[in-house]
């Protein structure tokens, strides 16, 4: 049975790396791995923005580039123009001895307020040099923010290689094959594996890839394994419901789109929704897997936790198949 | 007249299509989402740990001074557990913090350390002035710890004081903010309605070429352009109908439906365009998936910007969907910019009208790839 599943796995793997479709599976959430590692110290690096006079007091705005972004203006006007611009910038303009701050009026409140203290400091003459406060760092060089994009690749490399699953299969509905199988000595479950194997192997080796490229090299990688493979189960569950349920490419397409809905609505209540109204998304595996990975991602997972999740996943898909298995038997 | 009934055919088609209703049914979901489980607003909450090294009475008094800075401060006798060991603490809870004020140094260093969250000592030292300890993470930004290791070198009470008088002036003062389920909806019909009609045009365009219907149309009296131009009819009416689906119910009758329709039309008109050209360069979806994968990621990327209003570097506002979401904004904003969404919707017209002269050129030329 292993040597069949092998064969069918052998198979896809040829028969994709001839469409450049397992390459580009692979290859994209390797690009924007990349791209993370490009747009994340920027965004860490935002505090408050704030719009000066040029030449008005060269000094203050010294002082303020320590603590925050500053820009530039000939003139009144020109600070005006770009705190009215689509993004969060304040003006510190000068009135009578003074500066008063200038919004555009729509800004969250602890920007005005780091603004405000910014520069009663300033006027203050409280100087970097005085600090009195120590500060002791733990040394975690990776911000919160890169964590959860990394955690939502990791959730998108599984649904495109559940992707990739649907279309081996819907190559096999397309090419009148499916039905062939019946007839050779080939097992329905050794084939379910043997599609599922490319997308697995693809998730898993992609998985562990996009970790290290974002600098989680001291992450659990034992964890993460265990988690990558309990979202590649998921996976094969997906794409099997996308590529039986799929009469052409077309549909199949359409029903990404539905995956995106449970993909996206577990990461927005884990991250946005507090307290008792994540209730709502327990049904998700998604949502179990996100909170594993921001558990293994974040050191802080133990194992009988992990395990918890990962058993919360297995079950969900298990129950799911159970529920699917006369149509995927159909199907087939 | 061909062209309309090259429309009619294909809405006759796609009607009888798994995947118009997919679009209708994920539209419908996409709303009992956003009703029953997106709250009006999210509630996020800071976690601190503090340890105050004072005698008990003044603890009390810093204690009193935040509970009655505001209403709805609550206090509780609570237990942590980190690191295997467990903590007594008085939890602080205010509209959007969480303090826990412990018995020691070493508590506030290892809650900090386990739970991955700020942490501070504040003691008198030895000339009786206030001194700080912070416990940060060490992904704080420069800029971050440098406000921090000076931020309470005046006295707090003058400070606050100071901070208070601060004057504060407002370029438009009749702003009036929208909701976080609102806000939400702007980034949803970018990617739901806007620009999944790359993705579907392309394969719907694959698919006929599967089956021959492009070639098909060198011995009919109608022109490839006609054909071209009903699918997109197709896919930017599914999209309308998609978004109005989601933005009606939570909008109601307060945002101006001709500005969402015109957004809605052009940015479908443009992601289709651009679909078919891409569908112009290969044979198969499965050639085409990289690059429709990547751009589908691209466009992406503004969604940061727009959840990050203090992040919004230059080469962002070039991808499309910034545009995009920054219309919709507009539009649902109570007194939004009018011209904004008018600007963007003319652009993604006039962008879309290109790349479709392109795509006809190119079908034309090959009538199949």
């Amino acid at each position: 049975m292993l040597k069949r599943i092998l064969n069918i796995f052998a198979r896809d793997l040829k028969i994709n790396s001839r469409e450049f479709i397992t390459l580009y599976i692979m290859i994209i959430p390797l690009v924007m791995a990349v791209g993370i590692n490009f747009i994340s110290p920027s965004i860490n690096d935002t505090t408050v923005n704030l719009a000066l006079i040029k030449d008005e007091n060269l000094e203050q705005a010294g002082y303020f580039d320590d603590f925050a972004h500053v820009e530039l203006f000939d003139d009144r006007q020109g600070v005006e123009n770009r705190i009215m611009a689509r993004d969060d910038v304040l003006g510190v303009l000068p009135e009578g001895d003074g500066y008063y701050i200038l919004t555009q009026g729509n800004e969250p409140g602890f920007i005005k307020e780091y603004a405000k203290l910014l520069n009663v400091l300033y006027e203050s003459d409280v100087q970097l040099e005085d600090a009195r406060s120590e500060i002791v760092e733990f040394g975690r060089t990776v911000p919160p923010l890169k964590k959860r994009l990394v955690n939502m690749l990791l959730l998108l490399i599984s649904m495109l290689a559940g992707m990739l699953i649907a279309m081996n299969i819907l190559e096999e509905k397309m090419d009148k094959t499916v039905s062939a199988i019946n007839v050779t000595p080939t097992s329905r479950s050794a084939f379910i594996l043997g599609k599922g194997f490319t997308g697995m192997f693809v998730a898993v080796v992609s998985s562990i890839a996009c970790i290290l490229i974002t600098g989680f090299y001291d992450v659990n990688l034992g964890q993460a394994a265990l988690v990558i493979f309990s979202t590649t189960i998921l996976s094969l569950i997906i794409g099997f419901l996308q590529g039986l349920n799929s009469n052409d490419i077309m549909e199949a397409a359409g029903s990404v789109k539905l995956l995106f809905l449970p993909l996206g609505g577990s990461v927005a209540g884990y991250e946005f929704v507090t307290g008792n109204w994540q209730i709502f998304f327990w049904w998700s595996p998604f949502y179990w897997a996100y909170r594993a990975n921001d558990n293994i991602l974040s050191k802080s997972g133990t194992w009988p936790q992990l395990l918890l999740f990962v058993g919360i996943i297995l079950a969900i898909c298990g129950v799911v198949y159970a529920l699917l298995a006369p149509r995927i038997a159909r199907k087939l | 007249m061909k062209l309309l009934s090259s429309f009619k055919k294909e809405l006759i088609l796609a009607s009888r299509s798994f995947y118009f209703y997919i679009e209708l049914g994920s539209a419908l979901v996409i709303l009992a989402v956003l009703l029953l489980a997106v709250p009006e607003n999210f509630s996020t909450t800071t976690t601190q740990y503090l340890y105050l090294g004072f005698p008990q009475a003044e603890k009390e008094m810093y204690v009193d001074t935040v509970l009655e800075s505001e209403s709805g401060v609550e206090s509780e006798m609570v237990e942590i557990e980190a690191g295997g060991k467990t903590y007594d603490a008085q939890l602080i809870t205010t509209d959007g913090e969480e303090i826990y004020i412990v018995d020691s140094e070493e508590a506030v260093e290892k809650l900090a350390y386990e739970k991955q969250a700020p942490g501070a000592v504040v003691k008198l030292d030895n000339s009786n002035q206030l001194s700080f300890k912070y416990y940060l993470q060490g992904y704080e930004s420069t800029r971050l710890k440098n406000l921090i290791s000076i931020m309470f070198n005046k006295d707090i009470g003058t400070l606050e004081e100071q901070i208070k008088n601060q004057e504060i002036r407002s370029l438009t003062a009749d702003y009036e903010p929208i909701n976080d389920r609102e806000n939400t909806i702007p980034p949803i019909i970018s990617f739901s309605s806007g620009l999944m009609g790359m993705f579907i045009l392309a394969s719907y365009i694959f698919l006929d070429k599967k089956e021959g219907v492009i070639k098909a149309y060198a011995v009919t009296a109608s022109s490839v352009w006609q054909y071209l131009m009903s699918k997109i009819f197709v896919v930017s009416l599914t999209s309308v109908i998609s978004g109005l689906i989601i933005t009606m119910p939570v909008m109601g009758f307060r945002i101006n439906y001709g500005l969402v329709l015109l957004l809605l039309l052009t940015t479908g008109f443009f992601s289709s365009s651009l679909g078919l050209l891409i569908s112009s360069f290969y044979n198969d979806l499965m050639k085409a998936f990289g690059v429709i994968y990547l751009l589908v990621i691209l466009f992406m990327v503004p969604a940061i910007a727009y959840f990050i209003p203090g992040w919004d570097p230059f080469w962002i506002k070039l991808i499309p969907t910034y545009p995009l979401m920054q219309g919709f904004k507009e539009i649902i904003l109570p007194k939004g910019d009018i011209i904004y969404p008018l600007i963007a919707s003319a652009g993604f017209l006039a962008a879309g009208v290109i790349l479709f002269a392109v795509t006809n050129i190119r079908f034309k030329k090959t009538l199949s790839v």
